[in-house]
């Protein structure tokens, strides 16, 4: 079919006008082959200008248009709906950015021209080869697989399930609740989190559309954004069941670094040295000191140290909530034991937030002696156990206590790993679950449709946590619409069967894992769901099997071949 | 009498941060030199080595290609296969004889349209007092 | 996406990231959006930054594609110059009434050219660069801000105080400049409220704190920001008011804390930072830090501290009692924590102030009926124990720092999180 160019060229009111030779870029440009028109125009963008140009693509048949303006940021869109208001595929349209590029930044009114020209010239040279492109759009299921049941994963799933939206609870426990459920106290206000728990679990109770699985580990994730498939093994019945969901949300939550491996606290050798953990469990009221702190030789202790940061240096970063819950520790024990030395030993307090300075000052205010030392360590010595420590200066200390509590590190909890692997998300490098875009993106990974939340990304508190969870529901809630089908990227990524040779270069080099190779046909394939049309494939395959629409060899060499000429 | 060289050079800019840094070149009326065509592309990953080299070898006197910041590129790693590919088509063309000089690499992001002046006012002036490609007597 | 005919329209007050996350997200899922931002331009403080930590990443180029976005999303209503004046109503039917400052320059018409500037007569101190360059009475903030629409500063412009000028209209090829324009009353319907207003800085002006503008070289860090931005008064160039380069500059941390009564959070990464930054222009500079305990709770924090301290920039802890002219330079006078004290001459001096809740959060506090708790933020639900971004008024949530002092992985979860909130209260 003969092809038939439009050329229009935005006067710009004056700031193109004044630059460039407008009716010279007219005269040059109309004897070009397929070019069926060149015109100028005051002001494309206007209402007037949008109408006079699709009055006049239908009018002249066009098959192609070139628009010579500002810079395809500002009307590239607009000029985009007006194709398609006359019947025109958008797809045939390229644009040229003749005022920011060209008469905003050349003196010379000449060079201008010449520079508009030319650029002009190679538009239409490339737009000969565009292809017509077409809106895709893929079906998706709005159901959810939420992966750990503790705060995250429940408020996750309370704030997703509804009538059209199914949400599988996946716990590898027996219980809901994860570690919240097992701390007596929580800062601030020192209300119970088992009771926090149980309230949440309520609303849980009785919504059909939330089918907890407990004892259930997760096996394998397939597929893409809209349409995973999951295997999950119901451990007790050996059971395996397949979900098929649109999004993931990892809420598989913390644990804290084991205290064993750094031999300077005496942990496991020395009685009366215990983890944050297991300092909790002692103060659950049903647990097996009945909820009193004791000495293993059954006393309460007179005096109690909390050292912080322990393995801070190992893991190189702050785990966040410590300093909060050790002050929480100091309370506890002064509300069970008023008598109770309290001796805090850390080196930078972190107390982020409007409302956790005031925290520390009352529980300073309740007699609490806060040591800053860099280095401790703890020793027995005939007397008894004492904390020596070093502060910043070089001074040196000791202080005779009864009992220590060691409060270490926050890590990904023990299967974080695991799943990693299984879905492809990489750790970060501290371990945790690597968030997509740390500032704009912190609750999407890398893969399109899991979601990272909670502790399983890095430490934080319940309400961060809780923050986090709610922040992926609005990302599900958002994309995935039952009944809505997902509207996906038009100028992806394509490989041609014919050339492809099974190298899988391309498949290495892709940044959203949007290409897999077929075995059956040795040829790898892109998933349109996930290609971002970045053109990394194309430039890297041998074969030049793989090219991006809209930006193929051909296409990019034409423009190159007439802006040398 | 010898003609005045007027430099042809191809710039291939990423549609994310250098393109925009050229777009605010021109609202801020930087001087941009007139020398420069350039080629739109979604990310500088996409710009392959025998882009460059065609460009080249078909009678451009520079090529330059601009992408995003390390770290900061919309397709998160584009920007460095764009480097690394470039460093190997550089060290190519050296071994040809070819005038690497001649091909350029920069980085420039959406705030810079100060630095994407100062860059390719920088590299036209390269360009101009090398002279002419040595490819273009080939063509001839 | 088209308008999703069920559900009523959302409210977001502050287009800066937070709000500008929740929008697009909203508007990705069929909802309607006001959004609505008593400047003229949006993008809020984050748009004020070169580099934003812990990786560096420009900070304007990050934020550019959710700009234009949200430009060219149809179901976003952006409403600048802006501010809600009354709230009535409940959860699902609130009626709002916004003041929509006139702007002077049609928002269609104008193509951002720039030719307005020119001939305007008046030149006034820029408050976006902080006093560092001068503005028009037409004018937009800096280069790049968006909508590249400029406005008409109607207290300083010649024109509205009663003189007969029109040079800017004169100058304007596309009849863009109406000075009949109107303020207007908007009554807006919608279903639930978003407050993302941001933060502003702690006022060190008042106090002449550290000798914040009393002497020559003593700048707060939203100062440095402008000075070390790319698209800046200085181009980047980081220059001392005399336009010498600074051989060497103190960094004091945690100003006003104490008054304040709570840790800013973002602050010691912030000026760590602008450390960074400086030492990557001024490879030779001499940087100290003077801080009360250093604040770095992010995973990768840490490592850049420590990145930053190797490259040379000391830490000291201490309390930094006085700060002094002596001749051009400034002497820090300063206490270590076992009461040793010393003193340290620097060319320059940044100041790390308290972050507090963006100018006119009391009134709106008051308009919805939200307290505000601890250092005037908008106090949460449920503090500690659920999210925080659910309010005690049913329907109308918080998100960002006027909830909290917070850094912009944990606003942008925020923005995202009140958006699942909003979201599913719809059903």
């Amino acid at each position: 079919m003969a092809k038939k160019i439009g050329v229009y060229v935005c006067e710009c009111g004056t700031n193109i006008a004044d630059n460039v030779d407008i009716d010279r870029v007219i005269e040059t440009v109309s004897p070009l082959r397929d070019v069926e028109l060149v015109e100028k125009y005051r002001l494309l963008c206007s209402e007037d200008g949008k109408e006079f140009l699709k009055q006049s693509i239908q009018e002249h048949g066009l098959t192609h248009l070139v628009v010579a303006a500002c810079s395809p940021k500002q009307h590239e869109l607009t000029f985009m709906n007006i194709c398609e208001a006359a019947g025109l595929n958008p797809y045939l349209f390229q644009m040229i950015n003749i005022r920011e590029q060209c008469a905003w930044v050349t003196l010379d009114k000449e060079e201008a021209t010449g520079k508009a020209i030319r650029q002009i010239k190679a538009a239409i040279a490339r737009v000969r080869y565009h292809n017509p492109l077409e809106k895709k759009e893929m079906d998706v299921c709005p159901d959810v697989l939420v992966v750990g049941g503790g705060i995250a994963g429940i408020k996750a799933s309370q704030l997703l399930a509804s009538p059209d939206r199914k949400v599988y609870l996946a716990e590898k426990t027996s219980y809901l609740g994860g570690k919240v459920k097992g701390f007596d106290k929580l800062f601030t206000n020192m209300e119970s989190g088992s009771a926090l728990i149980e309230q949440e679990l309520k609303k849980l109770q009785g919504n059909e559309n939330i089918e907890v699985l407990t004892d259930t580990e997760v096996e394998q994730i397939l597929g893409f954004f809209g349409n995973f498939e999951a295997r999950v093994i119901k451990k007790a019945e050996n059971e395996e069941l397949n979900l098929s969901v649109g999004a993931v949300v990892l809420a598989t939550g913390f644990d804290l670094l084991d205290p064993a491996g750094l031999s300077q606290y005496g942990y496991g050798e020395l009685d009366d040295v215990c983890t944050s953990m297991e300092f909790e469990a002692m103060n659950i009221p049903g647990g097996a000191t009945g909820g009193k702190v004791l000495l293993k030789n059954g006393k309460p202790p007179k005096s109690v140290a909390i050292i912080h940061c322990v393995g801070r240096e190992e893991k190189g970063y702050c785990s966040r909530v410590c300093c909060l819950y050790s002050f929480k520790f100091a309370r506890m024990l002064k509300s069970q034991l008023p008598e109770v030395k309290v001796s805090h030993f850390y080196s930078d307090l972190c107390i982020p937030g409007k409302s956790y300075q005031k925290f520390y000052e009352e529980t300073k205010g309740l007699g609490i002696e806060f040591v800053r030392a860099g280095k401790t360590k703890v020793a027995q010595n005939g007397k008894g156990m004492a904390v020596k420590y070093e502060t910043e200066r070089g001074q040196e200390g000791e202080s005779a206590t009864d009992m220590v509590i060691l409060v270490s590190a926050m890590e990904p909890s023990s299967d974080t790993n695991k799943l990693a692997q299984l879905l492809g998300i990489p750790l970060d490098d501290e371990g945790f679950l690597a968030r997509e875009h740390q500032l704009l993106a912190p609750v999407d990974s890398s893969v399109s449709g899991v979601f990272v939340v909670g502790c399983a990304q890095g430490p934080q508190n319940i309400s961060e946590s809780i923050v986090q969870s709610e922040a992926a529901a609005g990302k599900i809630l958002s994309s995935l619409v039952p009944g809505r089908k997902l509207e996906l990227e038009v100028r992806t990524s394509e490989i041609s069967e014919t050339f492809c040779s099974g190298c899988k270069t391309c498949i290495s080099v892709c940044p959203y894992s949007a290409i897999t190779f077929d075995e059956a046909r040795g040829i790898a394939v892109v998933n349109e769901a996930l290609c971002h049309g970045c053109g990394a494939c194309a430039a890297a395959c041998p074969s030049g099997a793989a090219s991006l629409k809209g930006f193929t060899f051909t296409q990019i060499y034409e423009e190159i071949a007439t802006l040398v000429r | 009498m010898q003609e005045e060289f007027t430099p042809r050079i191809v710039g291939f800019l990423c549609n994310w941060c250098s393109y925009a840094g050229a777009d605010l070149a021109g609202a801020t009326k930087q001087k941009v030199p007139a020398s420069l065509s350039v080629i739109k592309v979604m990310c500088s990953g996409r710009v392959e080595p025998v882009l460059i080299a065609t460009a080249y070898f078909r009678g451009a006197d520079g090529v330059l290609v601009a992408g995003c910041h390390p770290g900061d590129c919309h397709y998160r790693e584009g920007n460095y296969y764009a480097r690394r590919r470039f460093a190997l088509l550089e060290k190519t063309i050296e071994t040809l004889g070819l005038e690497p000089e001649r091909l350029m690499l920069a980085w420039v992001s959406a705030s810079e349209g100060q630095r994407f002046s100062e860059v390719t006012d920088q590299f036209a002036g390269r360009i101009k007092q090398m002279g002419p490609s040595p490819l273009k007597k080939a063509l001839l | 996406m088209k308008n999703n005919e069920h559900s009523t329209p959302v409210l977001v007050i502050g287009a800066g990231i937070a709000g500008i996350e929740a929008s697009l997200l909203l508007a990705n899922s069929g909802r309607k959006v006001y959004l609505v931002e008593k400047a003229s331009y949006f993008g809020g403080n984050v748009i004020k930054f070169e580099e934003v930590f812990p990786n560096m990443e420009c900070a304007t180029c990050m934020i550019a594609p959710k700009q234009q976005e949200l430009l060219q999303n149809e179901n976003i209503e952006l409403l600048t110059l802006s501010q809600v004046q009354a709230v009535q109503g409940s959860a699902g039917d609130f009626t709002v009434k916004v003041k929509k400052k006139a702007r002077y320059v049609d928002l269609e018409n104008c193509i951002g050219c720039s030719a307005c500037f020119e001939p305007c007569p008046v030149e006034i101190d820029n408050e976006f660069e902080q006093g560092f360059s001068k503005r028009k009475a037409i004018y937009i903030p800096c280069a790049g801000a968006l909508p590249n629409v400029p406005a008409i500063d109607t207290e300083n412009c010649l024109r509205f105080k009663g003189e007969d000028c029109q040079l800017c209209q004169e100058a304007c090829m596309f009849e863009a400049i109406d000075y009949t324009q109107q303020d207007e009353e908007l009554e807006l319907k919608v279903g639930a409220i978003l407050v993302a207003t941001g933060f502003k800085s702690l006022d060190l002006s008042k106090t002449n704190r550290y000798g914040y503008r009393k002497f020559s070289n003593v700048y707060s860090d939203i100062e440095i920001e402008r000075i070390c931005a790319s698209n800046g008064p200085t181009q980047g160039q980081i220059v001392l008011r005399d336009g010498e380069t600074p051989k060497s500059v103190a960094i004091i941390h945690c100003v006003g804390r104490e008054e304040k009564g709570y840790c800013s959070s973002v602050c010691c990464m912030s000026s760590i930072k602008l450390a960074h930054f400086l030492k990557k222009k001024l490879p030779e500079v001499k940087i100290t830090q003077f801080y009360s305990d250093l604040c770095i709770p992010g995973r990768t924090y840490q490592r850049f501290y420590e990145e930053v301290r190797e490259s040379g920039v000391d830490f000291i802890r201490a309390r930094v009692n006085e700060v002094a002219e002596q001749g051009k330079e400034l002497a820090i006078k300063y206490k270590t924590e076992d009461s040793k004290e010393n003193t340290l001459n620097v060319d320059m001096l940044i100041l790390a102030p308290a972050l507090e809740p963006e100018a006119d959060s009391d009134k709106l506090a008051e308009m919805l009926s939200i307290p505000q708790g601890d250092g005037g933020f908008f106090t949460e639900e449920k503090p500690d124990l659920d999210s925080s971004v659910g309010t005690l008024k049913d329907g109308i949530f918080v998100a960002g720092c006027i909830q909290g002092p917070k850094d912009i992985p944990d606003t942008v979860a925020q923005a995202e999180a009140a958006v699942g909130r909003i979201l599913s209260l719809s059903r």
